[in-house]
């Protein structure tokens, strides 16, 4: 808090002097926004000085110092031996799960989308309802039968357990349908089919195109979601080798009745686990079409 | 390939059918039939026959019973309120600060907005399980540096708010986005008049800028309410923590419970099929207000 | 592309719902097929899963994989202790358990009676003369064994020497005592605590009720007497209401961050754990390697030796299995097995369940933790064979279980009367065993 003020009237004052006719920066404004960015950024780093405590310092030295004997060297090398190497497994698993199902369900919705915003064919309203429908229901409802069904064919602790069943994405195809409404006119369509494309070329070429910024914020709508997901890979796989970070973080943490919790290697683990997300975030920062998500009640 | 008007007038016709199938077949596998059978389960139930230990059990066609004793199972309707009284407190809260901040990020000369937009959305990328394990460390006494020695947030009232906290940490940098982002949209020369008449910043704020981005507060109002109703891996996450939270805290944790722990299928299918009636009910009714609210404000434009 | 999508998705869809058609009207499997190991011996090796999560296991598999060619077994850790009962319970509704299976004595029963755990009477013949009776109660039921034992945890009593040493503390031998040093120490040093109640974790409660006299499950003949609010067992929770109220003794759970931190910092000054409780200590507070000594569990009379259980497990072989005989065969050698057993003994820290395992090399020396401890296996084994458990478990051990979390929880979160949360768990378990149909007096 003393620091959030003193940071923003430092950079009041520089501010002030650089602009020399301007007003003074909105103080205010700017320590209110301060005080928000550091309640979402303290417990982060919380975790990045508890990263570099060793398993016996974390709970006997002081939670605010950092330490500086190598804990957190120590800490990576344990957790790149945990299980012979599994932690790395599930970053890649997560990566996987989000990626390939990001993208199917991203071309899933588009498809779906784009139909429903362009024609009219019976059904549709009935589709649109049904898909709203999914929106509303709970995940744990669907989980254990989910889990059954799948397991009827032989696909339970698989990959495409995890990843079938949140290939249907309704909030996708609810803005995706939005997006392909207010991106692709269809003055353009009509002249595409006077000069005789036909209707899937129409779409490939001229539909995915034009919504091709919508359908990025798409995807990354649906990586999140598979990438934050707990819920589905906990009840759908039991080999420690598929699991997504989520589920394997959370193992470790309960590990077994009456079993130390590997606090060290989850505090590492989660840390190393946020990072390759807000990495993705930034570089793919100028692609994000929120409006889209807005623009969705227009 | 020449294709003739004709073929492709049929074509146009089969297209949007192919491109909804993944779509259809999808909601069929996934939606459609775990909640018939879900349905199924809800009606039958285990019972053993013979021997001490009863393994040959077998399920047996139960009618209404798991309904009834849903229904009549007061811990489920505690387990209930205190998901509402959570979301009492997530929803507002979430909302109104996401509102503060993008209209704070959209003020003129506000500093560090880059740095600030950034952190408040960092949270949106971390798992909800992840999120309540950081919060889990920052609320105990031994490891907090938020002065869990002085507040017990693990107390029996506290603890609504420490979950809501966790919450409101993953929701408002998402929907502080998407508010400002609707801020960014409006055309700047609507504030000028109200500039040059001498309005402060504030009053721009609140008599123009609040009323124009009012569809998509809510909006977000909507996606947090829908969040608020699926509350389960905070509490979840939180429970061996400390003696407050019990294994039937919200009604997602007492299906899970009942499914995963007690392995009673058949009960947590009904109490699913019971929670999902419930959850659709609210929903289209906050739905339906959102879309109200969005047409009054549609007008007003 | 988009084609070929579709088909597949459209043969996944014919075939859930042929699946979900015929299904779902049967479940819990009868007794077990006819174990015969014919059946596998000519279809080359055999490959058999095992869960369990216990760290270093695979060290002890990869001993027998080297040694078995023609028996395959691959570990998986999906869960542990009671969620990977759960795990049991939902892979066995759809038919696709492990073939062989580390479960805790306490969800045996329920395990059995769900149809996941397979009668391995008549393959494991020569193995059960391998455990003494009271080992053995835990896994063989009406005469029939369902699983092998691991291991066996007499409840001991840990406690910090240096902080007793600080505060004069003498090691206590009865309850009396116990409750006496616990006020004393608190007096001396306001900030340290004589232990905690756990509320998180219903085997150490259930051990200490068992010191006490308490036989939660009775049988006779086919029916079932529950006793979970008796006399005994309201003794053990009016003795700890008492130490709570005096504010002597925490009221956090075990195992979380909180707890690690005490016992790190000496804010615990004892533990009441299971024997295996050395190998967890490591993890637990890794600051305080031989600092801590063991005596046995305060009695309720001078004198009395008896003590409880907490925790224990058996390797199970499933219904599921197709080659129990294989399972079983794995299950006798891993805890029997000369070279298996020490291997668990010194990579997982077990105090074997078998008779020839405790007199094995690595038990006379002290373990790594306790270096200061020479003897602690001798205490360890001279409290064993006075260790008393409930005469049987229950079918539906995880209702009460989970009862216990909440309604204690809730008193303590709310300081009402211990023997209250006792009887909610009495009620839930009835409620729930007459719900299955169990046959109640």
């Amino acid at each position: 808090m003393m620091t959030a003020v003193t940071a923003a009237g430092s950079i009041g004052r520089t501010g002030a002097s650089r602009s020399g006719r301007r007003r003074r920066v909105a103080l205010l404004p700017t320590v209110a926004l301060v005080v928000g960015a550091l309640y979402c950024i303290v417990p982060t780093l919380w975790i990045l000085i508890a990263s570099t405590k060793s398993p016996a310092e974390l709970f006997s030295t002081e939670t605010y110092l950092p330490s500086f004997s190598g804990g957190l060297a120590g800490n990576v090398r344990d957790l790149s031996s945990y299980g012979g190497g599994v932690y790395w497994h599930w970053m890649l698993n997560s990566f996987l799960y989000a990626t390939i199902g990001g993208l199917a369900a991203s071309t899933v919705s588009a498809c779906a989308g784009y139909a429903i915003a362009k024609y009219a064919f019976r059904g549709r309203k009935l589709l649109f309802n049904a898909i709203l429908a999914g929106v509303l229901l709970p995940q744990i409802v669907l989980a254990i039968p989910q889990y059954l069904l799948l397991s009827k064919v032989g696909l339970n602790d698989s990959y495409a357990s995890i990843i079938l069943p949140q290939l249907f994405n309704p909030y996708g195809i609810y803005l995706c349908r939005i997006y392909a409404a207010a991106s692709v006119p269809d003055s353009v369509l009509e002249a595409g089919r006077m000069d005789g494309a036909s209707e899937f070329r129409l779409f490939r070429s001229v539909g995915l195109r034009l919504m091709g910024p919508g359908l990025v914020t798409v995807f990354l709508l649906q990586f999140i979601v598979i990438w934050n997901n707990f819920l589905l890979p906990f009840v759908m796989v039991t080999s420690d080798d598929k699991f997504p970070l989520t589920v394997g973080l959370y193992s470790m943490l309960r590990h077994g009745a009456d079993e130390a919790a590997l606090y060290s290697l989850v505090i590492t683990g989660t840390l190393l686990s946020v990072i390759p997300v807000i990495a993705l975030f930034l570089s793919l920062q100028r692609y994000w079409r929120i409006d889209l998500v807005t623009g969705a009640l227009k | 390939m020449v294709t003739t008007a004709a073929t492709s007038r049929r074509r146009s016709h089969r297209l949007p059918y192919l491109l909804v199938l993944p779509a259809v077949l999808l909601f069929l596998l996934f939606v459609l039939a775990p909640g018939v059978y879900a349905l199924v389960l809800s009606f039958q139930a285990r019972k053993v026959t013979g021997g001490l230990l009863g393994s040959t059990s077998k399920v047996v066609y139960a009618g209404l019973d798991n309904y009834r004793s849903v229904l009549g199972d007061s811990a489920l309707w505690t387990s209930t309120l205190r998901m509402v009284a959570v979301g009492a407190i997530v929803i507002p809260v979430t909302v109104g600060l996401a509102l503060l901040f993008a209209l704070l990020l959209d003020t003129p000369r506000a500093r560090l907005v880059r740095f600030s937009r950034l952190s408040i959305f960092l949270p949106y990328a971390v798992p909800g399980v992840i999120a309540t394990l950081l919060w889990g460390f920052m609320y105990l006494p031994a490891t907090s540096p938020i002065g869990g020695h002085y507040v017990d947030f693990f107390g029996s009232t506290q603890v609504f708010f420490s979950v809501a906290n966790i919450c409101v940490w993953g929701g408002v940098g998402f929907n502080m986005v998407v508010i400002f982002t609707a801020l960014r949209a409006l055309p700047p020369e609507i504030y000028e008049a109200a500039r040059i008449d001498g309005a402060s910043e504030t009053q721009i704020a609140l008599r123009i800028k609040v009323p124009m981005v009012l569809p998509a507060v809510a909006m977000c109002t909507l996606f947090t309410v829908l969040a608020a109703l699926q509350l389960f891996n905070e509490p979840n996450t939180l429970k061996p923590l400390s003696n407050a939270i019990s294994s039937d805290w919200v009604p997602l944790m007492k299906i899970y419970t009942d499914a995963f722990v007690n392995a009673d299928i058949y009960h947590a299918a009904a109490t699913s099929i019971v929670f999902a009636a419930g959850v659709l009910i609210v929903s289209f009714a906050a739905a339906r207000m959102v879309q109200s609210r969005a047409d009054l404000a549609g007008k007003g434009e | 592309m988009k084609a070929s999508h579709a088909g597949f998705t459209g043969v996944m869809l014919a075939g859930v719902l042929l699946a979900a058609g015929c299904g779902g009207s049967e479940s819990g499997s009868t007794a077990p097929a006819p174990a015969s190991g014919a059946s596998s011996a000519a279809a080359g090796p055999v490959n058999l899963t095992f869960w369990d999560w216990d760290p270093n296991m695979d060290k002890v598999v990869a001993l027998w994989n080297d040694a078995h060619p023609d028996i395959h077994v691959t570990l998986a850790n999906p869960a542990g202790g009671d969620q990977l009962v759960s795990k049991m319970i939902t892979a066995h509704q759809a038919k696709n358990g492990p073939d062989i299976a580390k479960v805790e004595y306490q969800s045996l029963p329920a395990l059995v009676s769900g149809g996941v755990v397979r009668d391995i009477t008549d393959l494991t013949k020569d193995t059960v003369t391998k455990f003494d009776d009271v080992t053995l109660k835990s896994t063989r039921f009406e005469g029939k064994v369902y699983g092998i034992p691991q291991d066996f945890a007499p409840l001991m009593l840990f406690y910090r020497t240096d902080v007793f040493k600080k505060y004069g503390i003498d090691v206590p031998t009865t309850w009396d005592e116990y409750a006496k040093a616990a006020a004393d120490l608190h007096k001396k040093a306001p900030k340290v605590y004589m232990t905690n109640f756990d509320a998180g974790d219903p085997g150490w409660f259930t051990g200490l009720v068992q010191q006490a006299g308490a036989d939660w499950w009775t049988t006779s003949g086919t029916s079932w007497h529950v006793d979970i609010n008796g006399a005994p067992s309201k003794k053990v929770a009016d003795y700890w209401e008492n130490l709570v109220k005096s504010g002597i003794v925490q009221k956090n759970p075990s195992f979380s961050p909180q707890w690690n931190k005490q016992m790190n910092d000496g804010t615990l000054a004892t533990w009441i754990s299971g024997a295996w409780a050395p190998a967890q200590l490591g993890g637990i507070a890794p600051a305080t390697k031989g600092k801590w000594a063991v005596a046995p569990l305060p009695a309720w009379t001078a004198g009395d030796p008896t003590t409880g259980i907490w925790g224990g497990s058996a390797t199970t072989v499933t219904t599921d299995s197709k080659h129990p005989a294989e399972a079983a065969q794995f299950a006798a050698w891993l805890n029997t097995d000369d070279a298996a057993v020490s291997a668990q003994i010194e990579n997982i820290n077990v105090y074997p369940a078998s008779t020839s395992g405790r007199s094995l090399p690595p038990l006379k020396s002290a373990p790594p933790f306790l270096p200061n401890q020479a003897d602690y296996y001798d205490v360890v084994g001279k409290a064993a064979p006075s260790a008393r458990a409930f005469s049987m478990w229950g079918p539906n051990v995880t209702v009460t279980f989970s009862s216990y979390t909440d309604a204690f929880g809730a008193a303590l979160q709310s300081g009402t009367p211990f023997s209250g949360a006792l009887d909610k768990m009495q009620d839930a378990t009835v409620a729930d065993m007459k719900k299955l149909g169990f046959s109640l007096s």
